[in-house]
């Protein structure tokens, strides 16, 4: 194949920092941006901790602890909106997009910089906006994360006026950021791969970021609707989503702030919860592509053996991309709509599960007769996998549209989503971490501490999530703040159950904090890394200096020959070959099966 | 089999290594892919629209009754639109041939032609204030108006709004890129920055003709 | 080594716990027995699934652990492996969506031999509501609710007036009789759900949904609501009574219809006074909160709370008279009584409710909720 010519990318100019102003805090370079992302995003996370605690007081033991109704419903709604967007898309794409995304790809840095720095920072201004909602008249929503109306903007709810409104907000501003990302991310994937990185030797981390960055750009835009609509609702006194309702409770902002408005009219509940969701299913996986992606890498790495069906394992992730926009009606089963929506939404939510499972397959496969390294990486994704089969199987029940009937709006939804959406790409999350800190530091963190902090959180969170599907099959409603003790639904069993599930969720929040301690020390008193740990064979391994410097590569961009999975190749002095190496200089046969185009 | 290989062809052409759209600016790709994000914006507010507009209980206003100007005493439906739809069109015409004469180099015509539409731009966006202004004073508001459905005006003012936000950011987008073309900013490239702020431009364009369609002929 | 075994209890700890734990669903009352049969369907497809996996993990994990000198296979793909078990899947999926299918097919059609009934939701109680002897329900307007007129029946719809409305959060249905639920709400959306009937449905405000069941066991089930509501979303409870025939019928024949409740065969009288509080009551939001019929949601009920005595959450208790009644209502934290949270009301200004509103209250307090 003849050498392209790289003409952007080998004179991309670069915004070389002269302060300390423009070296970490409005820096262009986007390991730092991503670093960024990633501490925001862990300092906001650790408010969720703390609100989840708040919750598993209240459900335990209820009463003793002086929680208030609106207290715990705020703190649900929060730590679920922060959990999905400011933590779990924030930190997938946002941390992993931008470091892995140049660097595996060969690039010097984003294809344009400056607005990969205001992404950041219009990130920022989100988090502050969203945080905001605590200091305002009335406090933070109380709403659910799915925000539904009529009651979050009813004064039944907390938060009703101010909070919601700074909720909403804050999600419209972070929609602009994400947007500002994600055209680079895509932009820089598209258009500035190294020679030799044709698509189908992308690292699977790529592809996933790929295919979920593409996906929140198309499913962003409904939240952004539909979070205008209902701030028009709540402020202007329109009635997008609001009929004609009879409650002492109306009234709102709308007839304070603007002389005239009569009552709600007219409007459509429905229409609010099709929008969001029609964001909100392909959040899901918005979410769990990049987890994928990264942790087929971390897999692969560290089995010492190549992904198994790297070509299918693309093929399913695009394949699940493209299915997730039509599944969205899926959340909606006992939401009123026609009921011959099921048929369709249930038929092609039971497809998507085909190439998930796909996956899982492959992941598993990849383990068969390979050489297992269980560091705490390997640890996190061989834990990521097994809790991931759960929430997943779990979804085939919700997705069943009948099965869903008696499950739905109980503990098993609850159950199934942290699975399968929160604890799940969180392992990765922490794997990814472990795996690339070394790089990220130049320092390895500690492997005791790691290794602690892994089995407390995966055992731990096993442990709150797989009893809690059977509350749902007893009937406990979620989102109550209290269950009252002689209910049928609540029997003295139940209540039990969920003691010890607070109990365990206190232990897991405690060991994110070993997790803590071991990033802040490790940065500085960590074992030096050298460049290539884990002997790993993808690009971001290779760079000239570890960590990198700004434009990665020094003078000449590196040049690919080869798959990111060359692990364990018969007949090759090392067990495993780094992207760049060419072929003749390994093995000197060219590969016969593979993914590898050539 | 010529189909199979084609679709070979496509796919080693579009996976080979370093660029996916060959010959593409990175600026013109990004612009690419974010008009396609926007377009999802529009189609969820015009969904929502027709969904608003089908589930309401109350009837909807008549278009041709409402957006009617009255000349010498003649009311002419949707004369002020067609003004507006055919303005918006011109200065569709006036960007394409700013960014051939970008392609040819001839700084001076393009620069002028960005002006030019940046002008049409301008009275686009005037006329459409006159539009809010008249609608305003013959008490439409976003929660109710004299003829019906109130989410007639609530529909009106938001997507109208978000359509007069994009053009406005269209017109100072116009400027900037016409006062740099001018300072000589773009002489080293191949002035395709006039084709990317093109590209917006008749995108904004385009989504005026389904705002068109939906909210004024049905 | 750990990692095995460590999998290996975990699956083997989620079969047991399958197995021997208390928690699974309760006994059904309601001809919904197909629900149940797609659960375990799906339950069994998917058990079976993630003891293979995870058996199928630890056993790797065991066996290609790292060794010194070991290598891996290099084996990028085995097309027909993947393809055998994409059929298998597909047929997997296939055993769990077509049952699924067929149940729902029949929950979404209701038999012609069902009875309707509707189900009023509002924040945070439950109404009902039978056709009467014409067999039809009566049209509603939302504007038309008030005290008077609990569901906002219309004046002109000759067709409601032998409405049966139930007033109360508890409802009784003869057994064996197949009922299409109507669900309506006056304000947010709620979702009926009695975990032993199996069935659910949201109400929406603004549309009807419905679904339907029969019920066949005889006995009392909790209603609970499925969909945030808002502050008091879990205290938004009530009662189905599944009675045999005769005993429904009973139960039946005393309530109102709604011709009865409107010419006042059930309506209270009040002083001119007491009635401008009544509506003072319901303009303010106070009864969003407080009940009139002992119903505990967010605030005290009012019933039976005018001359009575209140435990106070110090554990102190207090006279109900004119000087109570008025600081709760400016200072409602000043005293808070057991088992409410302080802080839940806000202050009621004079400039929300008058001086004079607040006499007009009292007035009603008195002939109202005297015990």
């Amino acid at each position: 194949m003849a050498q392209a010519e790289i003409p952007y990318q080998e004179a991309m100019p670069l915004h070389d920092p002269h302060s300390w102003v423009t070296k970490y805090w409005y820096s262009q370079d986007h390991k730092v941006i991503a670093v960024q992302y990633g501490i925001t995003a862990m300092a906001v996370g650790l408010l969720a901790l703390v609100l989840s605690w708040i919750m598993r007081l209240q459900i335990g033991w209820p009463g003793v602890f002086g929680i208030e109704p609106a207290l715990y419903y705020q703190s649900f709604t929060m730590h679920g909106m922060i959990m999905v967007i400011y933590l779990l898309t924030a930190f997938l794409l946002g941390s992993f997009g931008n470091y892995l995304v140049p660097l595996m790809l060969g690039a010097r840095d984003m294809v344009f910089p400056f607005v990969n720095m205001i992404s950041y920072h219009v990130y920022l201004l989100s988090v502050i906006i969203l945080l905001a909602g605590y200091f305002v008249p009335g406090g933070v929503t109380g709403a659910g994360w799915t925000l539904y109306p009529p009651q979050a903007i009813l004064t039944g709810t907390p938060g009703a006026d101010w909070g919601i409104a700074s909720m909403l907000l804050s999600l419209a501003v972070f929609i602009v950021a994400f947007t500002m990302g994600g055209l680079n991310y895509v932009t820089t994937i598209l258009q500035a791969r190294t020679r030799g990185m044709t698509l189908m030797r992308m690292p699977l981390s790529i592809w996933g970021i790929f295919a979920a960055t593409v996906l929140g750009l198309l499913a962003f835009p409904a939240l952004f609707v539909s979070a205008v609509m209902m701030l028009l609702d709540n402020f202007v006194g329109t009635s997008f989503f609001m009929p004609a309702i009879s409650s002492a409770l109306e009234g709102g902002m709308a007839g304070g702030m603007i002389e005239g408005t009569d009552a709600y009219e007219g409007g459509s509940p429905l229409l609010f919860q099709h929008l969001f969701w029609f964001f909100g299913h392909p959040e899901v996986y918005i979410v769990a592509l990049p987890a994928f992606g990264v942790v087929s890498d971390l897999i692969s790495v560290h089995a010492r053996k190549n992904i198994f069906g790297y070509r299918l394992m693309v093929w399913a992730i695009v394949a699940i991309g493209v299915l997730s926009f039509i599944v969205w009606a899926h959340h909606m089963y006992v939401a009123g709509m026609h009921p011959y929506f099921g048929f369709f939404f249930a038929t092609t939510t039971l497809v998507i599960a085909v190439p998930t499972a796909i996956k899982v397959y492959n992941w598993t496969l990849t383990l068969w007769r390979a050489n297992i390294r269980f560091t705490v990486p390997m640890l996190f994704a061989i834990a990521f996998v097994i809790t991931f089969v759960v929430g997943g199987l779990t979804g085939l029940f919700l997705g069943n549209v009948i099965v869903d009937v008696p499950l739905s709006d109980t503990y098993f939804v609850v159950a199934h989503f942290h699975m399968v959406m929160g604890v799940a790409p969180i392992l990765v999350i922490f794997g990814g971490i472990y795996h690339w800190y070394p790089k990220i530091t130049g320092r390895m963190l500690n492997d005791t501490l790691g290794r602690l902090h892994f089995w407390f959180t995966f055992l731990g969170t096993y442990a709150i999530y797989f009893p809690m599907h059977y509350l749902g099959f007893v009937g406990v409603p979620r989102r109550y703040y209290d269950h009252g003790t002689t209910s049928a639904f609540y029997p003295e069993s139940a209540q039990f159950l969920d003691k010890g599930i607070s109990v365990a969720a206190f232990i897991v929040g405690a060991a994110q904090f070993l997790f803590i301690a071991n990033l802040v020390v490790s940065y500085f008193r960590g074992k030096p890394a050298g460049d290539n740990p884990w002997e790993a064979t993808s690009l971001e391994w290779r760079t000239p200096q570890t960590p990198p410097v700004h434009g990665n590569w020094g003078d000449k961009l590196p040049t690919v020959h080869r798959w990111a999975y060359d692990f364990s190749v018969p007949g090759a002095e090392q067990d495993f070959i780094p992207q760049d190496v060419p072929r003749e200089g390994a093995d000197g046969k060219p590969q016969e099966k593979g993914a590898v185009a050539s | 089999m010529a189909s199979a290989a084609g679709h070979a062809t496509i796919i080693r052409d579009w996976g080979s290594d370093v660029t996916t759209f060959k010959g593409v600016p990175w600026g013109k790709a990004m612009m690419w892919i974010f008009l396609l994000s926007d377009t999802f914006i529009f189609s969820c507010f015009l969904t929502a629209y027709m969904t608003v507009r089908t589930t309401t209980a109350e009837p909807w206003p008549n278009a041709s009754e409402v957006f009617s100007l009255t000349v010498l005493g003649q009311s002419v439906p949707l004369l002020l639109i067609a003004i507006m739809t055919f303005d918006l069109i011109t200065s569709s015409g006036t960007m394409a041939m700013a960014v051939n004469y970008g392609y040819r180099r001839d700084k001076k015509k393009a620069v002028r032609l960005i002006l030019a539409t940046a002008f049409f731009g301008f009275v686009f966006v005037s006329m459409q204030a006159f539009e809010w202004y008249k609608l305003i004073s013959e008490g439409v508001r976003p929660f109710k108006n004299n003829w019906g459905a109130e989410q007639f005006g609530a529909c009106f003012f938001m997507i109208t709004g978000f359509h007069g936000l994009h053009v406005s950011a269209g017109v100072a987008y116009l400027l900037i890129i016409a006062h740099r073309v001018h300072k000589g900013k773009y002489d080293h490239t191949n002035y395709e920055i006039i084709e990317i702020v093109g590209l917006y431009w008749h995108f904004v364009d385009l989504v005026w003709v389904f705002i068109f369609a939906f909210f004024y002929l049905w | 080594m750990a990692v095995a075994i460590f999998l290996l209890i975990i699956v083997v700890g989620s079969v047991v716990f399958t197995f021997w734990s208390p928690w699974w669903f309760s006994e059904i009352a309601s001809n919904w027995g197909g629900i149940d049969t797609t659960v375990l369907i799906t339950f069994w497809v998917c058990g079976a699934v993630f003891v293979a996996i995870g058996v199928f993990m630890a056993y790797c994990t065991w066996k290609y652990r790292h060794r010194e000198g070991a290598r891996a296979d290099y084996q990028p793909e085995n097309a027909r492996l993947e393809w055998w078990l994409t059929v298998i899947t597909t047929i997997g999926v296939v055993a769990m969506l077509a049952p699924g299918l067929i149940v729902w097919d029949d929950y979404v059609n209701p038999p012609d031999e069902a009875l309707e009934f509707e189900v009023l939701s509002q924040q945070w109680t439950w109404k009902f509501r039978f056709p009467g002897a014409d067999g039809v329900l009566g049209t509603v307007d939302v504007a038309n609710l008030s005290l008077d007129n609990p569901f906002g029946m219309r004046e002109d719809d000759p067709a409601g007036e032998d409405d049966v409305l139930v007033n109360s959060a508890e409802v009784h249905l003869p057994i064996g009789q197949p009922f299409k639920v109507l669900l309506r709400s006056r304000d947010v959306l709620h979702d009926f759900f009695v975990p032993e009937f199996r069935a659910k449905m949201d109400s929406v405000p603004g549309m009807v949904t419905y679904f339907w069941f029969t019920p066949t066991k005889i006995g009392q089930y909790q209603i609970i609501c499925a969909e945030l509501c808002g502050m008091s979303h879990h205290t938004m409870r009530g009662w189905v009574h599944v009675d045999t025939e005769e005993d429904f019928a009973a139960w039946f024949a005393n309530q109102p219809t709604w011709a009865e409740m409107r010419d006042g065969v059930t309506r209270k009288v009040y002083t001119a006074l007491a009635q401008r509080g009544r509506q003072v009551a319901e303009s303010s939001g106070c009864l969003a909160c407080h009940t009139l019929d002992g119903t505990k949601v967010v605030g005290p009920t009012w019933q039976g709370l005018w001359g009575g005595e209140q435990t106070l959450a110090d554990g102190s208790k207090v006279m109900v008279d004119e000087a109570y009644v008025i600081e709760s209502v400016r200072e409602p934290n000043a005293k808070v009584v057991e088992g409410f949270a302080p802080g839940t009301m806000i202050t009621y200004g004079a400039d929300v409710v008058s001086d004079d509103d607040l006499e007009a209250l009292i007035a009603f307090l008195r002939e109202d909720a005297a015990p």
